[in-house]
Parts: C-alpha cells; sequence; structure tokens
C-alpha cells in the first residue's frame, strides 16, 4: 500500500532507534506497517545502526604511554626545586614590580627638575639679577649723577679743575666700589644658599628610599632566577 | 513494521577475563595492573578519538589525556562496564580537543577518502563475507567523515558506541531535543551518502 501523507524521516529513525515516544505512536507504527517506502526506510536505518555498532576498533597511529610519569615524591633537593619552580613567576613578577617602582621613584626628582628647568634657571637668574640691577640703579640714582653734576658744579664755577673733577671720581669711584662688594657679598650669599641647596638636595637623595626599592626589586629578580636554575630539577 | 537493532551496541573489544580483579588492583595503585587495562582497551579508545577527531595524531593525543584522566580517576570508579566508563574519559578528551581546535582559525578539513587506518583483521573464516565486511567498514567510515561535525559526534557517540542520549547531550553541553535532531538528521545524511552502497547493509 502506498500512502503519500509520510511522516518525518526523524520520527522513522526514532522508530528504528526504538525511542519509547515513537514506538509508543500507534499511528506512526499503523503507517510504517502499511507503508512501503516507510518501512524500507525504517528497516535501513535500522540496519545502518547495526553497521555503526559493529564498526571494529582501530590500533593507535604510534605507540601510546599507558601509565603517567611517576610523581616524584623523592629527594628534598626535588621538593626545594618543585618549590623554587612554584614560585618563580610569582616571585619574578614581584620584583619587577618592586624595581619599577624604585625606577620610577628614584626617576622623579630627575624628571620634576627637568620637567621644571628653564623657569627655575630662569628664576633663579632673575634671583641673582635682582641685587645687582638695585645696586645699579642706586648707583644711577644717586652716585654718578651726583658726581657729574658736582664736577659739573666744580667746571662751572671754578673754569675747570682736572684734579677736582678728578678727586671727585676719585670720590665717586669709592661707592661704586662700595656697590661692587655688595653685589660680591650678595652673590656669595647666593652663592652659600645654593650650595646649601645642593647640599640638602644631596642629603634627600642620599635619605630617598627609591634606590633602595630599585635594588630590592632587581635583587629578587635575579634572585628568582638562579633559584630557579640552580634548584628547579631539569625536566627532559 | 521494520527490524528493531538492539540498543546497546556489542562490545568490540570483549572485557579482560577477570577484569573486576585487575581493577580493583588498578584502583588500589598496582600500576602494572593499570597498565594491563589501558593496553586491553587503548584499541577501542583510539577508534573512538579517532572517529570523532578524525586525525590520527590528535586521536593519540586524545587517547593518552584520557589515559592520564583514567589514572587519577580510577580510584573513585564504583563499578559498571569499564569499557564504558573509559569509553567516557576518552569522548571528554577527544571534545577538548574538538573544542579547542573549533576557537583556533579554520583548516581545511581531511579529505574523507585519506587517512583512515587500518582497520583490524577480524580473522576471516569466510573470506568472500570478509571482504565485504571490510569493505562497509570503509564505506562508512568515509561516510561518517562527511557528516557535519555536530551530527558525527552525536552518531558515533551514540550509535557507534552506545551512549545513551542523555550522556551525548551531557558530552555535548546540548540539549536533548538537539542531539536526537542531529542523531537522526546524522543517519539519514549516512544512508544518502551510502545509497550506491545499499546493498552491503542490507544484505
Amino acid at each position: 500500500m502506498l500512502n503519500q501523507d509520510h511522516p518525518d524521516d526523524e520520527r522513522l529513525s526514532a522508530l528504528a532507534s526504538l525511542e519509547t515516544d515513537a514506538t509508543s505512536d500507534a499511528t506512526l507504527t499503523a503507517h510504517v506497517s502499511s507503508c512501503d517506502r516507510c518501512t524500507d526506510l525504517t528497516s535501513e536505518l535500522g540496519a545502518l545502526r547495526l553497521a555503526l555498532a559493529d564498526l571494529p576498533d582501530m590500533k593507535p597511529s604510534r605507540p601510546l604511554q599507558l601509565l603517567p610519569p611517576v610523581e616524584s615524591h623523592g629527594s628534598r633537593v626535588d621538593r626545594v626545586g618543585d618549590w623554587a619552580r612554584r614560585f618563580f613567576a610569582p616571585v619574578l613578577a614581584a620584583g619587577a614590580a618592586v624595581a619599577m617602582v624604585g625606577v620610577v621613584g628614584t626617576a622623579a626628582p630627575a624628571l620634576d627638575q627637568l620637567a621644571s628647568g628653564p623657569s627655575a634657571d630662569r628664576a633663579a637668574t632673575e634671583e641673582v639679577a635682582a641685587p645687582q640691577a638695585s645696586a645699579g640703579a642706586g648707583s644711577e640714582a644717586g652716585g654718578e649723577p651726583a658726581g657729574l653734576s658736582a664736577s659739573a658744579d666744580t667746571l662751572g664755577s671754578t673754569g675747570g679743575s682736572v684734579t677736582g673733577e678728578s678727586d671727585d671720581a676719585a670720590d665717586a669711584s669709592p661707592r661704586v666700589n662700595d656697590y661692587g662688594t655688595a653685589a660680591d657679598s650678595q652673590r656669595d650669599a647666593l652663592g652659600e644658599g645654593m650650595d646649601e641647596a645642593e647640599t640638602s638636595q644631596q642629603a634627600a637623595s642620599e635619605r630617598s628610599p627609591w634606590p633602595m626599592v630599585l635594588f630590592t626589586g632587581v635583587a629578587l629578580m635575579v634572585g628568582a632566577v638562579l633559584l630557579r636554575w640552580i634548584l628547579a630539577p631539569r625536566v627532559a | 513494521m521494520a527490524d528493531a537493532p538492539e540498543k546497546t551496541p556489542a562490545p568490540r573489544t570483549p572485557p579482560l577475563p577477570d577484569e573486576a580483579a585487575v581493577i580493583t588492583r588498578a584502583a588500589s595503585g598496582d600500576r602494572r595492573a593499570f597498565a594491563q587495562l589501558m593496553e586491553h582497551y587503548q584499541s577501542a579508545c583510539y577508534g573512538l578519538a579517532w572517529r570523532l577527531l578524525r586525525d590520527p595524531d590528535q586521536a593519540a593525543d586524545a587517547t593518552q589525556d584520557a589515559f592520564i584522566h583514567a589514572y587519577r580517576a580510577i580510584g573513585s570508579y564504583r563499578g559498571g562496564i569499564f569499557r564504558s566508563w573509559l569509553l567516557r574519559i576518552t569522548a571528554n578528551a577527544s571534545y577538548d580537543i574538538l573544542r579547542r581546535a573549533q576557537r583556533r582559525p579554520s583548516s581545511p578539513l581531511p579529505d574523507p577518502e585519506e587517512g583512515a587506518p587500518e582497520l583490524p583483521d577480524a580473522g576471516a573464516v569466510n573470506p568472500v563475507a570478509e571482504a565485504a565486511r571490510s569493505e562497509m567498514y570503509r564505506h562508512l567510515e568515509v561516510a561518517l567523515r562527511r557528516l557535519p561535525e555536530d551530527q558525527r559526534v552525536a552518531v558515533v557517540l551514540c550509535d557507534v558506541y552506545g551512549m545513551d542520549y542523555n550522556e551525548v547531550a551531557t558530552m555535548t553541553h546540548s540539549a536533548l531535543g538537539t542531539v536526537k535532531s542531529r542523531i537522526h538528521r546524522g543517519r539519514l545524511r549516512l544512508r544518502e551518502l551510502l545509497t550506491e552502497h545499499r546493498e552491503l547493509f542490507t544484505a
């Protein structure tokens, strides 16, 4: 008998696998028993299943290791090596991190100085120049003009005495020297201040913990590598 | 109605004569007993891995992984058919490799006609019948390799190695209905692929 209203092929496959929902489906089993096409298909799928289930085993393509390698519980050196291997990466990472912090900490003041360099130099120059400028201004305002006016007065009144002029000039010169001495002393004071600053900076850098941090980080890294290399068991 | 097949396929590698005793010894740490079990079942495990992975090297790797897993887990083995237990471990190891391979950029699929290992000689009593069987196996293997991966995995686990739908669903992280559908579609596709050799299966 030929029935064109066939069930879905997947249902026939389910029937071929004896799935309960398919075998208990009366409509499906009734159709299959009365339909040549579905009977053949179900039969073929069943035969295919049998053939698949009969496929033989296969020899491995290469010899297989039947047992995992024996785990070593042995010597103390092995255990230390094991320990070294386990902690190698974390210690190396920690060392690298500490060293990085050390590098940043050590380099930060120098970088600051570099970043603020031109303005700081300018400020220092201004600081040095300021007393000189005030000294110069003082000499312009009260020194040389007074001397010049004095010499002019002397020329005007006495018909010009070179000695008087020179005397005045000689009188004026100690004043200039005075200003020069003041500038020198200010410069000296500034120099001393700068020396003090350098000294304090040097002392601060000597007190700074960053080089030590950097050294600790590098030491950790080197230590980890050495421990790993010396103690870790050589694995083939 | 159609000739309904048996649900559980006949084991191809028969159990060891004193298997229970060997398993007990292996579970208590006897490495030689464990090696004996693995040697006995290595062809079964490798066959499953090869059918899932379609690559001899990967199949050997998966089998090796399965042995290591089995070695670690044999202490917790609680009876049942040892072959099925070991095959489940192998299927999991193979499926892990398959999933890792899926994450990598795709490589061209191997030619289904090539790379199939030699099937063992079944000990021919009737040379003609054995030749026909060998021919059937060869065509089946080629057709299996041509299935889409999801259908192949489901058909191999269920129809070739007799795992039930729930086991396959758990192993492949798929819904039960999806697994059933894959198996049925896989079988129908296999039937199409084997149309020219139908006489080998219906004889």
